[in-house]
């Protein structure tokens, strides 16, 4: 195809992106570079005001590493119990394989705001799980909602699809002849998973952890509902921040610092993923 | 005693008939027996359960006099080389010969130079820090086997190990298996469908037909004495003629008529081998008329087809510089000793 045609045909696309992404995201910086009244109104002049605030306040400091390490400890949790499933399911025989895959997926057919509110009502006081526990004798079972533990429970749960998807993507080269061949010279089974298993899926680990990481971070309901407003998270910050103080500027401005948590993970990714093809 | 023996060993896969069934195999210290049989007759399902990767269904497997029959792969001490290799992509040649010495616990000290040994063992002493994707198919093969002699293994299972490879390649991978195999004395089963490549390597021939053993033999038995007519035919290339045989042993087809050893009068389906007939008069022995209608030549052989009364014989001949070459419609005599007439009652 002649370069003019490649481009042409990349003009509808390119027009698209100009208008609903790009004009949008720029839009996002202005407002993080201007002042704000208290009634949510941009001041005009241009102003480092927000960032100053941003930097000041230990607050925001706070927030931005409670999110990153929240969004890990989520990210590793749903990988620690996708992976095994994962496995099974790509060792099972083809007509298994596919009635499994539709289980993992089939949680996609539902919103994720009715699974957080199903997850409110096992977890909640008075739950199922509050009922076992206190019925098994337990004076004061733990709180498992309105906190961290809540919404870590409920992100892991809502993201280990996408986990397991990701998963599956990256096990192929994962051979079961593999495996055969490490016993064959006397590896025991969890020898095997250490030193040929596991390397052979680090693809599909990376591109899970990647993406899921980037769902957790982003992830606004299920903080939202599961937290009570107790958990801060950057996503529920720059709601609150955007719709209940109309501080549009400093929505904008975490956004942005969102937005660079993104560019830096992918940048590893990248790098990861490129020393893996060498390796 | 034996160093490894099957007895009533039997694979099924489901309600279907059995892949392997009532095999019975005895296979001394340090002989190569080869598994010879068509696609589908169970050659890979019991080299499989010989090394533990699929369960046995019912049967016992014995080596040295200790039942294996239930202990894992990695509790076996067998070598193995998988048709595709299976060199683990992650490691690099050296890594993957190594593996199974770390499973030993081989000092570290030790480990490089027997890695170096078995590199030198299969001629590829340069080729340590590749990774088995930046070898050949050839190479690769040859690090598999290096892969699975390092850890001198009791026993050795090579699954068709020289199939997909060039004819000059596999002819040298032949002897090169074969010697190293005398050289280290390692009891081996070979699985191959190639009854060339089972005639020249093995000690003994275990034929298999849909599961069954057909017979069990030296190379010489296996292709001078074939029990049945499908080892005859399914072992080196025949001449087949469905043919009635009478009391005296005289057999005819159609208008050809010759003599072989005696048996049962009936019908029958005679095999005779094409290098085994000839134009040269034969002393005592059979002899027909016939028209040749095809000449073939492959270099080292030439094959005719005669037409003898009916019947249609190949007859291949070394091409020897000096003797006249036949040619279509020539009328020519064909004789053959009648000890190589190989008479199987028809099926
Ligand atoms: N996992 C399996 N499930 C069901 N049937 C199987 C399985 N593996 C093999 N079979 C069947 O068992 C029979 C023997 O198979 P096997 O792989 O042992 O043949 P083979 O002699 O090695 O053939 P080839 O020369 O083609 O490799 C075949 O009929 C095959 O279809
Ligand atoms: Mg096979």
């Amino acid at each position: 195809m002649k370069p003019r045609t490649a481009l042409l045909l990349l003009l509808p696309a390119l027009a698209i992106n100009l208008v609903a992404f790009l004009a949008p995201m720029a839009n996002l910086a202005s407002y993080a570079f201007h002042g704000v009244s208290p009634s949510g109104a941009i001041l005009p002049g241009l102003s480092l005001g927000t960032w100053a605030a941003l930097f000041d306040d230990s607050f925001y400091a706070e927030l931005i590493l409670t999110s990153v390490l929240t969004s890990l400890g989520v990210t590793a949790l749903t990988l620690l119990l996708a992976y095994p499933l994962a496995l099974f399911v790509h060792r099972a025989g083809p007509r298994t394989k596919n009635l499994l895959m539709v289980a993992c997926l089939s949680p996609l057919l539902i919103s994720a705001v009715v699974r957080t509110y199903g997850w409110l009502v096992i977890l909640g006081d008075h739950g199922v799980i509050y009922s076992v526990m206190h019925a098994l004798g337990v004076e004061h079972p733990p709180k498992m909602v309105f906190n961290q533990t809540g919404v870590i429970i409920g992100l892991v749960q809502i993201l280990m699809p996408y986990m397991i998807l990701s998963l599956l993507a990256g096990f192929g080269r994962l051979d079961p002849a593999f495996e055969e061949a490490a016993a064959s010279l006397g590896a025991p089974p969890w020898t095997v998973l250490r030193r040929v298993v596991l390397p052979l899926s680090l693809p599909g680990i990376l591109l899970g952890f990647l993406l899921v990481f980037v769902l957790t971070v982003s992830s606004f309901i299920t903080p939202k509902l599961l937290g009570g407003g107790r958990v801060f998270l950057l996503a529920t910050e720059i709601y609150d921040q955007a719709i209940v103080t109309l501080n549009w500027p400093l929505a904008a401005a975490l956004s942005l610092v969102t937005l660079a948590i993104f560019g830096v993970t992918l940048g590893l990714y990248g790098r990861l993923a490129r020393a893996m093809e060498q390796a | 005693m034996p160093h490894l023996t099957l007895s009533a060993l039997e694979k099924r896969y489901g309600a279907a008939a059995p892949a392997v069934a009532s095999l019975n195999l005895k296979v001394a210290k340090g002989e190569l027996l080869g598994l010879l049989g068509p696609s589908g007759c169970g050659k890979t399902t019991t080299l499989r359960m010989i090394g533990g990767l699929i369960p046995v269904t019912s049967g016992q497997i014995d080596v040295a006099g200790r039942d294996v029959t239930a202990l894992p792969t990695h509790q076996r001490d067998m070598g193995i080389v998988f048709q595709n290799y299976a060199l683990f992509p992650h490691m690099t040649v050296a890594e993957n010969i190594a593996f199974g010495l770390e499973m030993r616990r081989t000092p570290r000290a030790e480990i490089k130079p027997r890695v170096q040994q078995a590199l030198d063992l299969v001629r590829l002493p340069d080729l340590g820090h590749r990774k088995p994707r930046e070898l050949s198919g050839g190479q690769q093969r040859r690090i598999a086997l290096a892969r699975a002699l390092v850890i001198r293994p009791s026993i050795l299972l090579l699954d068709e190990p020289l199939s997909n490879l060039d004819a000059k390649l596999r002819e040298d991978m032949r002897t090169e298996i074969r010697d190293i195999q005398q050289r280290l004395g390692i009891t081996t089963i070979f699985v191959t469908h190639d009854q060339v490549e089972a005639l020249a390597m093995c000690d003994r021939i275990a034929v298999m037909r849909a599961g069954h053993l057909e017979q069990l033999g030296t190379p010489h038995e296996i292709y001078e004495q074939p029990a049945t007519r499908f080892v005859a035919d399914f072992v080196g290339r025949a001449n087949q003629i469905a043919a009635t045989r009478d009391a005296d042993g005289t057999i005819r087809a159609g208008a050809l008529v010759f003599r072989g050893p005696p048996g049962p009068p009936g019908q029958v389906t005679a095999l005779i081998r094409p290098h085994r007939l000839g134009f040269a008069p034969a002393e005592g022995g059979n002899t027909a008329a016939g028209i040749i209608t095809r000449v073939t030549y492959v270099g080292d052989l030439l094959a005719c087809t005669v037409d003898c009364g009916g019947v249609s014989l190949t007859v291949e001949q070394p091409t020897l510089p000096g003797l006249p070459t036949p040619a279509v419609r020539d009328q020519v005599r064909i004789s053959w000793r009648i000890e190589d007439t190989l008479v199987f009652p028809a099926e």
